[in-house]
């Protein structure tokens, strides 16, 4: 609703992505993409976060693709029992028992694994010495102290991770927003009232408020965004409240409702996008942020339910294990290099939203 | 060394590095100061007069900014590349600075006397509190400010604007500089004000024998202060005279737009058709709350105002800042919240809410003082002018829309090809014909103009004027012009109201008041508005 209209005598069309943006949206693009330290850790993460989303196919305990007497099988995508190849059981095939690779290799079969064939969760029996195991070339950073892939955990960790940090980010930017621009639009008793709730929450020491819900909540994905997000909503608040307040009295506010408008196309029309820079200039610190509450809450073993993929549980192991570094190792150098990118991509958004950035 | 001058300035270039590139704020300048003379350097924003007085003086950000070429002499002393050790000794001692802004030039967290004491604790080395203190009183009251025993131990908040400039010229006087740099020394203060400084500092220069060197781009003040000017614009002299040569007969092209900017003419000639809005005993009054909440007193920011608009005339609000003339136009348009019946159009408005409004909203607009603040940043002119119409008219499709933008925006002296611009692409002035587009684009009956002009330089403001009197031509336009210049609003005003301190001291029509005043302080007014040719 906000977009521009296409400029009338514009003499071609603009095509591709910038159509989407708008004059404005392709200056600060154009601003984005001239730091170049952003720019590239933007493409570094995307890149990132793109293959962990595939995680599946490229480290796992079940080839991609796979043949057996003719017929072609799916085992990453779908569930076969052991009984489709002959084997004894109901349950599922498990494709790294040597039994059933027998049972397939009779079965004139052949089979594609993933380029590493160990998802986060598989057990390696056949490891040399106990666990956990140096690298090697058979475990390329290590295994965990239930002999399980480091390589195969980080992967899916940092899936796991961002995917989290972006969730509750999201959502909790935008109760904040939304919260913070009606305190500082209307003022008064309602910034009153709802200044004192929010001093309320903040107040509650959040880590022991989790542990204690942690005791009668099932922890699960989902419900542990829900805690968190009670007590992360109020991050953004005070930023939009002040440029709210600063901005209500402001000429072109008062212009517009000299105009008429609505407080809802005032509030979101003309203040919320001069708020926005300081908006933005938090994100990337709550995305980090909220990496690190679920890092430090896994840590402590009152984070995702166990079997999860977690770099707090990672770290955790490393502590416990200090002549096995590779495993502190590995979960510091996710870390770093995850909030590293953030931050780089926080700041080149941020100039790119400042209106008297030059190009 | 009697007839060398005192301060010589040849060949002067100041430039900024600016991201690899060089900005060039002042080039080539000369000019010589002798002493007891008063030399006005005149240009409007950005023409480079500030950046000469800070070279004077070296505080320009070195090494951003820098001289490629050029000497300062100050009284046979070389200035540009002086050591800072040299520097400190002359300024405050033998070269005092008023700066522009009195507001944040004084220290919130010292008082007076302290403040002024420390110039001269610096310069005159070890000196007892007792003399300074009396030394301090002396000077407050050599610079006129009230009561000075008891401002000594004033913190600056406590003192209005025209006082802590006196108290920043008793500190640049302190230790009785041969040279005054004045830049800018009125801007920031109210007309009735502005003349008595100007005064103060007139009768210090001749008691005290000092070369002035007044920064500034009001010619009223050059033509009550100066004995010669600089006509400076883009970091260029292009004049210097005698001030009664330059003005009576200006040789340059820039000077005689310069001259010929002040805004000429009068209103339209229009027959009177009735009232179109109108107040009655509005009052804006704003609490000042003490404990749990209850208004302990009152702010009456205007009190008791009964105002008469008449239709396509123009009714000019005249008073100085904090008289509650903005917000009489602010309460006019039902933005500010006010007590007292309210009319417009034969329709008593005081009582409807927000939305009730909406419907005749469109019939009256406003343009406000700062171009700056007053258009969203982050929408383009476009989004900014075209925005009430879909509101107002929902009829009008979106090309339509577009179509009356552009119309509206060529009616200001806007080319279509601006349209996608933001804001801060625009200068001062193009950005006040953007807030008067937008005002217009919606066919108003009453545009209420708040001090549309004042942040604007000369040239600029004469073109808005003449604008806005020619809007008022083609559409029939009545305007509520609130200012505190005379001078622009005796070019636009039918009708005159003074306000002080939220009180209507005087009204009639335009003409009868400025020829006749009735009251003491519209008097003071029109005596302290500065013609510019003496």
């Amino acid at each position: 609703m906000n977009a521009a209209a296409p400029p009338i005598d514009a003499p071609t069309p603009p095509r591709g992505l910038s159509r989407w943006f708008g004059p404005l949206g392709r200056r600060r693009w154009a601003v984005f993409a001239a730091n170049r330290r952003g720019y590239w850790s933007l493409v570094v993460f995307l890149v990132l976060y793109a293959l962990s989303l595939g995680s599946e196919l490229i480290a796992n305990d079940k080839p991609i693709l796979m043949s057996y007497r003719g017929e072609i099988y799916a085992p990453v995508f779908a569930e076969y029992p052991e009984t489709a190849f002959g084997g004894d059981f109901e349950t599922e095939a498990d494709y790294r028992d040597p039994y059933v690779q027998r049972l397939i290799e009779d079965g004139d079969g052949w089979a594609i694994w993933p380029l590493v064939p160990f998802a986060h969760d598989t057990i390696d029996y056949e490891i040399a010495s106990p666990a956990p195991t140096a690298p090697d070339a058979r475990h390329i950073m290590g295994t965990d102290s239930q002999a399980r892939d480091v390589f195969a955990l980080t992967l899916y960790g940092f899936r796991l991770s961002v995917t989290f940090g972006l969730l509750l980010t999201l959502v909790s930017s935008a109760i904040g927003v939304v919260a913070g621009a009606i305190q500082g639009y209307f003022g008064g008793r309602t910034d009153l009232l709802l200044q004192r709730g929010i001093e309320v929450l903040q107040s509650l020491p959040i880590l022991y408020l989790l542990i204690i819900l942690a005791s009668f909540i099932v922890p699960g994905f989902f419900s542990l965004l829900g805690v968190l997000l009670v007590v992360s909503w109020m991050t953004l608040v005070p930023v939009v409240r002040a440029e709210f307040l600063r901005a209500r009295n402001l000429d072109y506010v008062r212009a517009a409702r000299a105009l008429g408008l609505g407080n809802r196309k005032i509030m979101f029309r003309h203040i919320l996008p001069n708020a926005m820079v300081a908006t933005l200039t938090f994100l990337p610190f709550i995305l980090s942020t909220s990496i690190v509450i679920l890092t430090a809450l896994d840590f402590l073993g009152f984070g995702l339910p166990r079997g999860s993929p977690s770099i707090g549980e990672l770290l955790n192991q490393g502590k416990n294990n200090l002549y096995a570094p590779w495993l502190g190792i590995a979960g510091f150098a996710v870390m770093a290099t995850m909030l590293s990118l953030l931050i780089f991509i926080g700041e080149a958004a941020r100039d790119a939203f400042d209106p008297r950035k030059a190009l | 060394m009697s007839d060398a001058p005192l301060l010589q300035v040849r060949d002067l270039s100041v430039s900024f590095r600016s991201e690899g590139r060089e900005v060039k704020a002042v080039r080539n300048i000369s000019f010589d100061l002798s002493k007891g003379e008063t030399l006005a350097l005149v240009g409007e924003s950005g023409s480079g007069k500030s950046s000469v007085a800070m070279a004077v003086l070296q505080l320009l950000p070195y090494p951003t900014a820098f001289h490629p070429s050029g000497s300062i002499r100050f009284d046979g002393q070389e200035l540009v590349g002086a050591d800072d050790r040299a520097m400190r000794k002359l300024r405050g001692a033998r070269i005092g600075l008023i700066p522009q802004e009195p507001l944040t030039a004084l220290n919130p967290l010292h008082k007076v006397e302290r403040q002024v004491a420390e110039a001269l604790r610096l310069h005159r080395g070890k000196i007892g509190r007792e003399e300074a203190r009396e030394r301090v009183l002396e000077l407050l009251k050599l610079c006129g400010v009230r009561d000075p025993v008891r401002r000594m131990a004033s913190y600056p908040h406590e003192l209005s604007g025209g006082q802590r400039q006196r108290v920043m010229i008793a500190m640049a006087l302190a230790n009785e500089p041969d040279l005054l740099i004045a830049d800018e020394p009125t801007t920031a203060l109210d007309v009735t004000i502005q003349k008595q400084v100007l005064d103060l500092l007139y009768e210090l220069r001749e008691r005290l024998g000092m070369a002035m060197l007044l920064i500034t781009h009001d010619l009223g003040v050059v033509g009550r202060m100066a004995d010669r000017v600089c006509v400076m614009t883009q970091g260029e002299v292009v004049e210097e005279g005698p001030v009664k040569d330059v003005f009576r007969r200006p040789k340059h092209d820039y000077t005689k737009k310069l001259i010929g900017s002040v805004p000429k003419g009068g209103p339209l000639p229009v027959e009177d058709t009735g009232s179109l809005a109108s107040t009655d005993d509005l009052k804006v009054w704003f609490p000042i709350k003490g404990w749990f909440g209850r208004p302990r007193d009152w702010v009456k920011a205007v009190d008791g105002v009964s105002i008469d608009v008449r239709r396509g005339r123009t009714l000019g609000v005249v008073g100085e800042s904090g008289s509650g003339k903005s917000t009489l136009g602010l309460a006019l348009l039902r933005i500010s919240r006010s007590e007292g019946a309210i009319r417009f159009d034969g329709e008593e408005i005081s009582r409807r809410n927000y939305k009730a409004m909406r419907p005749l909203r469109s019939r009256m607009q406003i343009v406000f003082q700062d171009p700056f603040a007053s258009l969203s940043p982050k929408m383009t002119v476009r989004q900014i002018v075209g925005e009430g119409l879909p509101l107002h008219f929902p009829e009008l499709s979106r090309d339509e829309c577009d179509a009356q933008v552009r119309q509206v925006l060529e009616e200001v002296g806007l080319g279509p090809e601006l349209l996608d611009r933001y804001p801060h692409e625009f200068s001062g002035g193009q950005r006040q014909r953007i807030a008067i587009a937008r005002a217009i684009v919606l066919k108003p009956d009453l545009v209420v103009l708040d001090e549309p002009t004042s942040a604007l330089d000369m040239s600029v403001q004469a073109q808005i004027v003449e604008l806005l009197r020619e809007l008022q031509a083609r559409h029939g336009l009545t305007y509520v012009f609130i200012s505190h210049d005379l001078k622009v609003v005796r070019a636009l005003a039918h009708d005159l109201l003074v306000m002080r301190a939220g009180k209507v001291v005087e009204q009639g029509p335009a003409e009868q008041l400025l020829e006749n005043p009735q009251s003491d302080y519209t008097r003071e007014l029109l005596n302290a508005s500065l013609e510019p040719i003496a």
